[in-house]
């Protein structure tokens, strides 16, 4: 069981901003979608460092990504 | 090195790992990609095992997506942080022993040189504050002194955090950390000006707040010392551990060392400055 971020795609969508993606420090584990445009995580590279929290609802207060806890396997 | 050791040879690709698919197909290698679509290509840098939240980990992360030709690029560590993710990355990476980076690099460049006289080769040392300022410091100057064409990036972490905390020539003073316990009593090494004086060409000093500002500065510190001599990166990356900040809290001290001591600064030589002007001249007219 561990700690990730989980973006809520739906929401995401309405701003086409990508700044999670420019200020994560992991590479290629928050990518960005055009055809959706939205951004999405890859959970198996995610550390859980909530930057990309952080970016999203501190500073530019949009609250598109959430921390959620995920099972080996899931 | 080059572009031809990097693709797969016809019929192979099925039995080649994805990852490195992925890179030959979606990655950086043969054409410039822009820092900000970051996230719609495959990265040099694969998984490492740097702290959660390490902005040193996200500065080089931005570096390798910075890099004007990945294909054509040599890159240096020694013992720290930094070496962790820059071994992971599909760019050549040599480990030099502690504080020997710039001479390793000095004499690599030399030889690139002669071997490659009509290409570009470049030659980037990335190394910590210990390894550039504090045991580096005398091959780290006499690089400078003797005008060697090649990049010097230091992540300035202000602490040595792989050995539990001691205080480095860079930790600014009256900071207190584990194996500093009365604080430390000395002032924090004025990198940027020693390097000016040294002889350097370009010289930048940054807090990693705008991935498009970062990669800007490594490509032009990178294109300085392919024609006219060293050039000099203090880049500001936090150690969370063991300045113990929390890791949602990471970008924003960043931002706030940025207001204050690493404030954005770019020193370059007037003939540096002209080379430049033309060159953005020229994109502007492409």
């Amino acid at each position: 069981m561990y700690f990730v971020a989980k973006v809520k795609e739906d929401e995401c969508a309405k701003y086409n901003c990508k700044q999670c993606v420019l200020f994560c420090p992991e590479p290629n584990c928050i990518n960005f979608l055009e055809k959706k445009g939205t951004a999405w995580v890859w959970p198996d590279k995610c550390k859980g460092c909530e930057i990309c929290v952080y970016v999203c609802s501190d500073l530019l207060k949009r609250n598109c990504i959430e921390m959620v806890m995920v099972q080996a396997g899931d | 090195m080059g572009l031809e050791y990097v693709k797969i040879s016809p019929g192979f690709e099925r039995y080649m790992p994805r990852d490195y698919v992925d890179l030959v197909k979606m990655g950086q290698f043969g054409r410039q990609v822009d820092v900000m679509d970051l996230g719609q290509f495959k990265e040099l840098v694969e998984d490492h095992p740097m702290c959660a939240g390490c902005y040193m980990a996200y500065f080089i992360r931005i570096f390798y997506a910075s890099l004007p030709n990945p294909e054509d690029t040599i890159v240096l560590g020694t013992a720290g942080c930094a070496r962790l993710a820059l071994s992971q990355a599909a760019v050549p990476f040599i480990y030099g022993n502690y504080g020997d980076t710039n001479a390793v690099a000095s004499g690599l460049k030399r030889a690139l040189t002669i071997r490659f006289p009509d290409k570009h080769k470049d030659v980037v040392v990335i190394a910590g504050d210990g390894g550039l300022m504090d045991i580096g410091f005398g091959m780290t100057m006499h690089s400078w002194f003797r005008r060697e064409k090649f990049t010097t990036i230091m992540v300035d972490n202000e602490v040595y955090g792989n050995t539990g905390g001691q205080e480095s020539g860079m930790s600014p003073k009256g900071v207190q950390l584990k194996m500093a316990p009365k604080g430390k009593q000395f002032d924090k090494i004025n990198a940027v000006e020693l390097a000016k004086v040294a002889g350097c060409v370009y010289v930048a000093k940054l807090s990693p707040t705008n991935p498009k500002r970062i990669a800007k500065v490594i490509r032009r510190a990178i294109l300085a010392a392919r024609h006219f001599g060293p050039t000099f990166i203090h880049a500001y990356t936090s150690c969370n551990i063991e300045y113990s900040i929390p890791t949602r809290e990471v970008l924003a001290d960043a931002r706030n060392r940025e207001k204050k001591d690493f404030k954005f600064y770019e020193w370059m030589t007037d003939e540096v400055k002209e080379y430049f002007e033309e060159m953005e001249k020229k994109e502007v007219k492409a």
